[in-house]
């Protein structure tokens, strides 16, 4: 699996965790001086933020590289329309997962479009993991590292048939009919799992929702 | 079931994107037009807002950092300038060491040189410059006693200029010169005479002040003595917006 093991988060309450700012002096500053074009302020953003990104497009992608276009792709965006990101009062980061996510499966499905031997190849679980499980950070003490935590206690709370099919729909940006086809059920029953695992991800990520980071 | 509890039904679907193509477009067009899912989906999306950082981080690999800080902030001109500056600057140096090996004598030919140089490369950087912000570049081929040469104009819109190129001119006639001119709204509108050589001729043109709106431009070879006013010659090429 693409995300990192959870069972050493279990019985951590992710209502517990501490309201907090994974930037060094509060999301909305960042985003003050992201407005003001300030370049340290887009380094800072650059160095919090661009691991998980990565995460998300490489763990989906399997490809350091595309995946770092797609970081590229979404940095450049934030930084050239930062005046609009955020400002609704929805956070930033929030915003740079969203659009990262949004990227990636969208390349994702044109790769998988442009060839089907590649789209086989995608679909084995196997394919560049270790590659994948060599890069990744685990520390603690990483910027962000309590949301993580919070969101694994969440996906944990999930019979594991729901969370396997929360994984494979939003981590590895399967659709319903590949998720079915992956795990050889039905697609009604495929479309059950994800309604559950995410109406139970609703309520259990309910106290974080509005951290501003 | 209505039409609108299908949508009701995947309103989640849509914020995790397990839609197929078809459906995700006709849940795409829908939310265009209703409120009520609008709403909802952003609630969602509210909600699952931390989710994707379930995915385990990556960590950078050494310099990244800097490349995506540089690739965020590479512009069109912040490129330009940092590839000619080293030119321009080389160029400089490498004059000015010719002109320190020539002797004091020749310091201030060569300083004068120095500044005609540096005045034709700043005026190459932006004649260079039009060229790659150009939004429209109008190309015509032109026919003069047999010989093939052509026209470009490269369009800028954001500095209202053009820069001409015209090429594979043989010399005028004897009396007569080749004249630019703008095809305009109200009339045409005189622009530089166009001197033929080896090498191809080259200006930047502001737009005219008078005639109204730019249609086009034409290249007409006139006679020599006639002032020009408006084209009475062999028209050689035509160019429309």
């Amino acid at each position: 699996m693409r995300v990192t093991s959870t069972r050493r988060h279990a019985g951590q309450q992710a209502a517990s965790s501490p309201r907090g700012s994974i930037w060094a002096a509060g999301g909305e500053s960042l985003r003050a001086r992201l407005v003001a074009r300030d370049e340290r302020a887009l380094a800072e953003l650059i160095d919090v933020a661009s691991p998980w990104l990565l995460g998300i497009a490489q763990g989906m992608l399997q490809d350091p590289v595309e995946a770092e276009e797609v970081v590229l792709e979404v940095m450049t965006i934030a930084w050239n329309r930062i005046e609009l990101v955020g400002a609704e009062g929805s956070a930033l980061m929030p915003w740079l997962l969203r659009v990262t996510r949004n990227r990636t499966i969208d390349r994702l499905r044109a790769r998988r479009r442009r060839s089907a031997a590649l789209a086989v190849a995608s679909a084995d679980p196997d394919i560049g993991r270790h590659v994948e499980e060599e890069s990744r950070i685990d520390e603690a003490g990483a910027p962000g590292w309590h949301v993580h935590r919070s969101v694994h206690t969440a996906l944990d709370s999930l019979p594991e048939d729901q969370r396997t099919a929360v994984r494979l729909a939003y981590f590895e940006g399967l659709t319903h009919s590949e998720i079915a086809e992956r795990l050889a059920i039905p697609l009604g029953t495929v479309k059950t799992r994800l309604r559950l695992g995410f109406g139970r991800l609703r309520v259990s990520l309910a106290p974080i929702k509005d951290w501003v980071l | 079931m209505s039409a609108h509890d299908w949508f009701v039904e995947h309103r989640m679907d849509y914020v995790a994107r397990t839609l197929e193509e078809s459906e995700l477009r006709t849940f795409q067009d829908h939310l265009g037009r209703c409120p009520e899912c609008a709403r909802e989906v952003a609630s969602i999306e509210l909600d699952l807002a931390w989710l994707p950082m379930g995915a385990a981080p990556v960590a950078l690999r050494p310099g990244l950092s800097r490349r995506l800080a540089e690739g965020v902030l590479e512009t069109r001109g912040r490129r330009w300038m940092r590839r000619a500056m080293p030119a321009a600057l080389a160029a400089s140096l490498l004059l000015g060491a010719a002109g320190w090996l020539a002797g004091r004598q020749e310091t201030g030919r060569l300083a004068r040189e120095l500044e005609e140089r540096d005045s034709r490369l700043t005026a190459l950087m932006d004649t260079v410059s039009i060229m790659r912000g150009a939004d429209r570049v109008l190309q015509a081929s032109i026919d003069m006693d047999g010989r093939e040469g052509g026209i470009l104009i490269f369009d800028d819109s954001a500095t209202h200029r053009w820069n001409v190129v015209i090429h594979g001119l043989p010399p005028a006639p004897a009396g007569q010169v080749y004249r630019f001119w703008f095809i305009c709204e109200d009339k045409m509108v005189p622009g530089p005479e166009v001197s033929a050589g080896t090498s191809p001729a080259l200006f930047t043109l502001p737009m005219p002040p008078e005639g109204g709106k730019v249609m086009g431009a034409a290249l007409t070879v006139e006679s020599a003595a006639t002032p020009p006013g408006e084209p009475r010659g062999r028209r050689l090429a035509e160019l429309m917006l």
